[in-house]
């Protein structure tokens, strides 16, 4: 204990800066993410048969690999595709984690636009609004309901799936616990530093969650 | 016929192997009234949401104001825009206030001034009863409330005609009354209406036309007085003799 707390003075900078690289790559996939799992969804959801299989391979291709492998696989790929980009390590391993959380992503938003009511889509539809407005009108408002709690345990899974960067030493939290150990030798206490602060980012979270999902059930 | 609003020639509808319409072909004239009676499960339901293509007909043709609205270029949202529907369910809009439910179509897709829109909504819910609940959510409302929100939603639109599928079988008895004075008032304004129904009483008295549909076929159609006075088809005189 007096080891933990004596680390923490001397590191606490390296720490809190690996909190706001797993911060801020959280939220760069979630959005992107989002962004992302719209479009598939729309795609898995649409008319045309060709797009429809596309993106069902590509939600299947995403969930039925490793995310570990996946990065690899960014990081390794994307360089050689685009060497004109001239992409870092980072920017790989963000657009990996935005890719690989699209497809749970569009798999959420599908599931809560078909939670809503088949009568939502005919009264719409009965009254002659165009099918974007259907959507954006009637059907998404509700669908939010249904996606916004599951889209917090998404961005849960994607935080602790973040420490997954720190193979490629990308800065964020686990990759500051590297950085700590090797500085130190002092394995236990650091990671017990990066669990604690894992574990209250994760909690804060998931109860602010539970607030949001009881404020919207109580809305209905 | 000159004064024909709609009109269906051998409308065949399959859900995979199931035949469910078998050809029906029938005319709706302006201003008509017309009730479609029939046990569960014969197709009325389906019969009706082909007629404002909620259900693509399999063949068949449904013409509106002599317009072939099956072909593969129809405007169907235009069309469905002259066609109110009415469900079981309401399927009111519960993220949107009363007003608003009414309101959305026409300012989304007829460009109506939200402001004309408004004043057309509130005299809508002040012919039925509902001006005091403009403001409220659905979720507030009885469903006899939900049912003739869902009416003047419908009406908002100005449709020609207006489809009603057993509008009220979902509500308890004592709100049945009110959602059928509103469309018995419909009715005798001039609205051309099909309804599918199980008030035979009501039936009866509003219509002009009654269909007995049965295993995807119109077996019988008449005037209110000879269904239901002197039946032919035994399916009819079976159906009757069992709801009356
Ligand atoms: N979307 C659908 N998919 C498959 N079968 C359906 C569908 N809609 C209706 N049916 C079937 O078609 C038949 C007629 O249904 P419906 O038109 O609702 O009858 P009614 O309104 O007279 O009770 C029923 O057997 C029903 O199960
Ligand atoms: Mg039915």
């Amino acid at each position: 204990m007096d080891k933990i707390l004596k680390l923490w003075m001397k590191y606490h900078a390296v720490f809190l800066s690996g909190l706001y690289g797993t911060l801020w790559i959280s939220a760069v996939t979630i959005l992107l993410g989002t962004a992302l799992g719209v479009l598939i969804a729309l795609m898995r959801m649409g008319r045309i048969k060709p797009v429809r299989i596309l993106a069902e391979a590509y939600i299947e291709l995403l969930r039925g690999t490793p995310i570990l492998l996946q990065l690899y696989f960014f990081w390794i790929g994307l360089p050689k595709v685009f060497p004109a980009l001239e992409l870092t390590d980072t920017q790989c391993i963000v657009t990996a984690l935005a890719v690989n959380a699209s497809a749970y992503i569009s798999e959420i938003i599908r599931a809560g636009i078909n939670a809503v009511d088949q009568g939502q889509w005919e009264a719409a539809r009965s009254i002659g609004l165009s099918d974007i407005h259907v959507m954006t009108r009637v059907i998404f408002p509700q669908a939010v309901k249904n996606i916004l709690p599951a889209l917090g345990n998404e961005l849960i899974s994607t935080i602790k799936g973040t420490s997954l960067a720190s193979v490629f030493f990308v800065g964020e939290l686990m990759t500051s616990y590297k950085s700590v150990q090797s500085a130190t030798f002092l394995a236990l206490q650091s990671l017990t530093i990066v669990g604690v602060i894992y574990f209250l980012l994760n909690f804060t979270l998931s109860r602010l969650l539970g607030l949001l999902e009881r404020r919207l059930t109580v809305s209905d | 016929m000159t004064d024909e609003i709609l009109r269906t020639e051998n409308l065949v509808k399959n859900f995979g192997d199931l035949e469910v319409l078998k050809g029906i072909s029938a005319t709706i004239r302006r201003g008509e009234v017309v009730s479609v009676i029939g046990p569960s499960g014969g197709g009325k339901s389906t019969f009706l949401r082909c007629l404002n293509l909620l259900e693509t007909p399999t063949s068949g043709r449904v013409y509106f104001e002599g317009q072939d609205i099956t072909r593969q270029k129809a405007k169907i949202c235009a069309y469905r825009r002259r066609i109110g529907m009415v469900f079981q369910n309401f399927n009111v809009f519960p993220n949107m206030t009363v007003l608003e439910n009414i309101t959305l179509a026409p300012v989304l897709e007829k460009k109506t001034p939200r402001e004309q829109a408004r004043q057309e909504a509130m005299a809508l819910l002040e012919r039925v009863g509902l001006a005091e609940k403009a403001d409220e959510y659905p979720r507030k409302l009885s469903g006899g409330q939900k049912q003739r929100l869902s009416i003047v939603r419908a009406l908002a639109m100005r449709p020609e005609m207006m489809l009603f599928d057993e509008p009220t079988s979902a509500l308890d008895p004592e709100m049945v009354k009110e959602v059928l004075s509103v469309i018995g008032d419909l009715a005798r304004n001039g609205m051309t209406i099909v309804i599918v129904t199980h008030e035979m009483a009501f039936a009866r008295e509003v219509s002009d036309r009654v269909l007995f549909i049965c295993d995807g076929v119109i077996k019988e159609s008449g005037s209110p007085e000879a269904i239901f006075n002197c039946p032919h088809h035994p399916s009819t005189i079976r159906f009757l003799s069992m709801v009356l």
